[in-house]
This record gives structure tokens, C-alpha cells and sequence, in this order.
């Protein structure tokens, strides 16, 4: 019995293991890849992948998906920079507006798959084409750029660091945009495993019938998760505003795919009602160290592509052929 | 009293019940809303039944908190009490009835994000290890089989009935879990 605590418990953390081996074969390959720049580079790399990986980790827990986070980055770039550059709004409040939008828009998604049981992929791939088609007539297909220069405290999302006595500036040691990942998974980890709509949501993914038997309000959920994940997104959008300083229509497009393949890495199942936080941190961490990794190992882009989509297949394909192997 | 026992809608139940005190019980904590507040058609022990098979899906991390809750459940679901074991036996194997109802959806076990429904034997084997899960996977896991015995019991003779398949498929659980 204590054996098979043991496999299990290497089962459930083996995703590490793949995370140390890939940290290892780069640092080999290029000893700077361990060094503190490139690793303060990658945590502000990954930070936005993190932070829309936790809303994507609930839609996907209950069995659906949300194709529409990169156009909601997209959206919150474009809205957030036209809000302070064309009108004169106050960063912050921006920043409020803009979220509130994202959320907006992860409760459409909910409306269209639990109101109106439009499937997931279908609801959510429509929102991603409206989204980006508004990205591109509000900004009139031009970038709105100098966010950053006009409003130097929006550096704080992503630019800005804490020094080693803990003050935020524009030089230091810990990103503020990984501190933001940080904050969120801790969330996301929360809700997960120490709250009820955490059960909730692993009930739903698991049993949708019997949830809703046993007293959970399915649909009331369902909005709730997309609204989640659309919150995250515009989280993920403001980071990578204040990261490029430039809005652009174009921002993010295919960031649902790598978010997806972080989190289907990270062991969450895309049948639904299997899956934890602390996967999802080593899938993002191990999408993050790759791209970092093939960047340094002067790997083309286009090579890149094929890279990504390849762990998205194993990573899925893997899913899906240990489903199978269960059911023979 | 058997009908009352076969029966799985609340409200059919109410009407079969039979006249025993203990059962009336059984009856009211089971349907009652214990936690949530404002809804009335709840079936708490199937709720409880559910989180069950979540704590069997969480990591070792949080071992401490998880072996707590299933303590907790099994003093919910009166899995300690000796003195009406059969009428026990009976409620617990109605719980597993209604979930395994369930297990018959269009949405249950469909892959790659509904676009596939799963066939018979795919949710078949699903429903297996579901009840698996939530009766001798959680015990095992949180060693807690004696105290868990004749909820295991009402689940294992319950999911046999339900499907020739199942009896292979939990022994094939039971040797791959907990050898």
C-alpha cells in the first residue's frame, strides 16, 4: 500500500520531473540559461500565460474551453490604451473599466454555453471573432502606442520590480507582473481546494446530472467559470500592456492555444472533473522555459510553431490514450 | 419496503415511505439543505457521495485536510452506526442507485469537449470507476475500509447489479489501486 502511495504520489508529480530534465538539457546546452536575467526574463514571460491559465484551468475542469482569451487581450490592450491615450481616463480607472469588460465578455460566453447550450468551442469561437473584429475598429487596425511613456505607473504591471527592500521601481529583483502570477495561482488554488465552488466545479466536470441532482446550480456555475476566465484574461491583457507599452489589434492571437497546451500539460484533463493548480504552475513554467530555452538555442520561429504544437498533441494525445487504455 | 428502497425521485420516495422513525430520518437529513441555502430538490448524501470521489482525486498535499473530511462523512452518513445496519445498507445502496442513473447522459463521459458522446461500455466503465472512487478508493486512501465497510458493501452490490461488466472492471480497480 505505501508503494502505491509512493507511485501515485510520483505519478501526480511527475510533471515536475519533466520540468527539471527540460531546465537541465538548456542549462547543458547554454550554462545562461540558468542565470538570473534570463530567469527574471522568463518569469515575466510566463507571467501572463500564468495568469490566463487559471481561468482556463476552470473552463476546462468542467469539461469546456475558452477560445476567446487572446481576443479579450486583445480587447482589454485596445480598450485600456484607448481609454487613456485618446481620452484622458485615469490608468486605474482604465485598468477598472477594462476588466470589467473582460468579465463582461466571460459571461456572454457563459450565457451562450449554459443559457442557451451552445457548445463551448462553437460559443466561444464566435467571441473570439467578434472580439478581434472590435479590437480592430476601435483602433482602426493602427497600434495606439506610448502607453507606458504617457503613463509611466502603468510600467507597474509588468516593468516594475521590488528591490531587495521590498520597494516597487523600475530596477530590482522580482517582477511585479510574477508576483501578480503568484497572487493568482495562490487564488486559483484556493478556490480549487478549499472552497465549495471548487467542488463545485470538479463535481460538474466529473458529473454534470448528478451535480445538478445532488443541488449545485449547474448553469450558475457555468456563468460564474466563464466569467472567471474572462476576469484572468483581462488580468493577462493588462500585464502584456504594460509589458509592450504599444495597444495592438493584432496582440495575442493564437494565446489560447498556448494557454490551453500549458494546461492540459499540467495534467488537467480535457474530459473534465480531473486536474490541480499545482499542475498547471509546471505547465506553465515548462511552455515558458521551452520558449526561453529555443529563443537562447537560436531556434527559428516558425520552428517554434511546430514545437508547441507537438507538445499540445502529446499533451493531449497522452489524455486521451491514458482515457482509452482504461476503457480496454 | 423494497419499492421505497428501488425508487430514486425524492418526492415518489416521500410517497412510499414506509412508517419507521428512523427511515422518516434518513429521509429528511438525506433531502434536506444542509449547507447551501434556498434550494429545495437537494440530495445532500449524493452531494457528500461526490465529494467523496473528489478527495480521492486530491494530491497528497493535502492528505491531512482531505482524511479529516472523510471522517467527517462518515460520521454524516452515520457509517458508524451498528444498530440499523440493514436500513443503512439499503439508503446507501439508493445513493449509488441515483448516481448511477446519472451515468446513462449524453454528456457523461463525452470526449474531446462534447463533440463525442462516449458509447455504453465507455460510460459503463466510467461508472465502474467512479463508484470505485468514491466508495473503496477513498477508504483505501484514507484508511479508513473498516469504518467504511457496508458503505463499500451497498455501492459494490449496487454497481454488480447495475452492469454484467462491472464486477470484472471494480476487480480490475481493486487489483491495479491497491496491490
Amino acid at each position: 500500500m505505501e508503494q502505491n502511495r509512493f507511485a501515485a504520489a510520483f505519478k501526480q508529480n511527475a510533471i515536475w520531473l519533466v520540468f527539471i530534465i527540460e531546465i537541465a538539457i538548456f542549462a547543458y546546452f547554454n550554462p545562461k540559461f540558468l542565470s538570473l536575467p534570463n530567469i527574471i526574463n522568463i518569469s515575466r514571460q510566463v507571467s501572463y500565460y500564468g495568469i490566463a491559465s487559471i481561468g482556463m484551468t476552470f473552463v476546462i475542469l468542467i469539461a469546456g474551453i475558452d477560445l476567446s482569451i487572446g481576443s479579450i487581450i486583445a480587447l482589454v490592450n485596445v480598450v485600456c490604451a484607448y481609454l487613456m491615450m485618446n481620452m484622458g481616463w485615469n490608468m486605474w480607472l482604465a485598468v477598472l473599466i477594462s476588466l470589467a469588460m473582460a468579465t463582461a465578455i466571460g459571461i456572454l460566453n457563459g450565457l451562450m454555453v449554459a443559457s442557451i447550450g451552445i457548445p463551448a468551442i462553437i460559443a466561444t469561437f464566435a467571441s473570439q471573432t467578434i472580439f478581434r473584429g472590435l479590437s480592430y475598429l476601435l483602433s482602426g487596425g493602427l497600434p495606439i502606442p506610448g502607453v507606458v511613456l504617457e503613463n509611466p505607473t502603468f510600467g507597474f504591471f509588468a516593468r516594475w520590480s521590488l528591490n531587495k527592500w521590498g520597494i516597487p521601481g523600475d530596477f530590482g529583483l522580482i517582477p511585479i507582473c510574477a508576483i501578480i502570477m503568484v497572487i493568482c495561482f495562490a487564488i486559483g488554488s484556493f478556490i480549487l481546494n478549499k472552497s465549495y465552488f471548487g467542488r463545485y466545479f470538479y463535481a460538474i466536470g466529473g458529473n454534470e446530472e448528478a451535480s445538478e441532482l445532488s443541488g449545485i446550480r449547474v448553469n450558475r456555475m457555468k456563468y460564474l467559470i466563464y466569467a472567471l476566465s474572462g476576469f484572468f484574461a483581462g488580468l493577462a491583457g493588462i500585464v502584456l500592456l504594460s509589458r509592450s507599452g504599444s495597444a495592438q489589434a493584432t496582440a495575442a492571437i493564437g494565446f489560447e492555444f498556448e494557454v490551453i497546451t500549458c494546461v492540459v500539460l499540467g495534467g488537467v484533463s480535457v474530459a473534465g472533473g480531473i486536474g490541480r493548480m499545482s499542475g498547471v504552475i509546471a505547465g506553465v513554467l515548462i511552455i515558458g522555459s521551452l520558449k526561453s530555452g529555443m529563443i537562447m538555442m537560436n531556434v527559428s520561429e516558425y520552428t517554434q510553431m511546430v514545437v508547441q504544437g507537438l507538445v499540445l498533441a502529446v499533451a493531449v494525445g497522452f489524455d486521451c490514450f491514458s482515457k482509452k487504455r482504461q476503457t480496454n | 419496503m423494497t419499492e421505497y428502497y428501488e425508487e430514486i425521485d425524492p418526492s415518489k420516495r416521500k410517497a412510499l415511505m414506509p412508517d419507521d422513525e428512523f427511515v422518516r430520518e434518513l429521509y429528511d437529513d438525506r433531502y434536506s439543505d444542509h449547507e447551501r441555502k434556498g434550494r429545495k430538490d437537494i440530495d445532500w448524501w449524493l452531494w457528500r457521495c461526490i465529494c467523496l470521489q473528489i478527495l480521492y482525486g486530491r494530491g497528497n498535499f493535502f492528505r491531512y485536510f482531505r482524511d479529516k473530511e472523510v471522517v467527517k462523512i462518515i460520521d454524516e452518513l452515520r457509517m458508524n452506526d451498528t444498530e440499523h445496519r440493514e436500513i443503512l445498507y439499503n439508503e446507501y445502496r439508493n445513493v449509488c442507485r441515483r448516481y448511477l442513473s446519472t451515468c446513462r447522459s449524453g454528456n457523461y463521459a463525452s470526449r474531446f469537449m462534447g463533440f463525442r458522446q462516449a458509447s455504453d461500455e465507455e460510460k459503463i466503465i466510467k461508472a465502474c470507476s467512479d463508484v470505485w472512487q468514491m466508495s473503496e478508493g477513498i477508504a483505501s486512501s484514507a484508511g479508513k475500509p473498516q469504518e467504511m465497510r457496508l458503505w463499500i458493501e451497498a455501492f459494490r452490490d449496487e454497481l454488480f447489479a447495475y452492469d454484467d461488466i462491472c464486477r470484472e472492471e471494480y476487480e480490475r480497480l481493486r487489483e491495479e489501486n491497491l496491490r
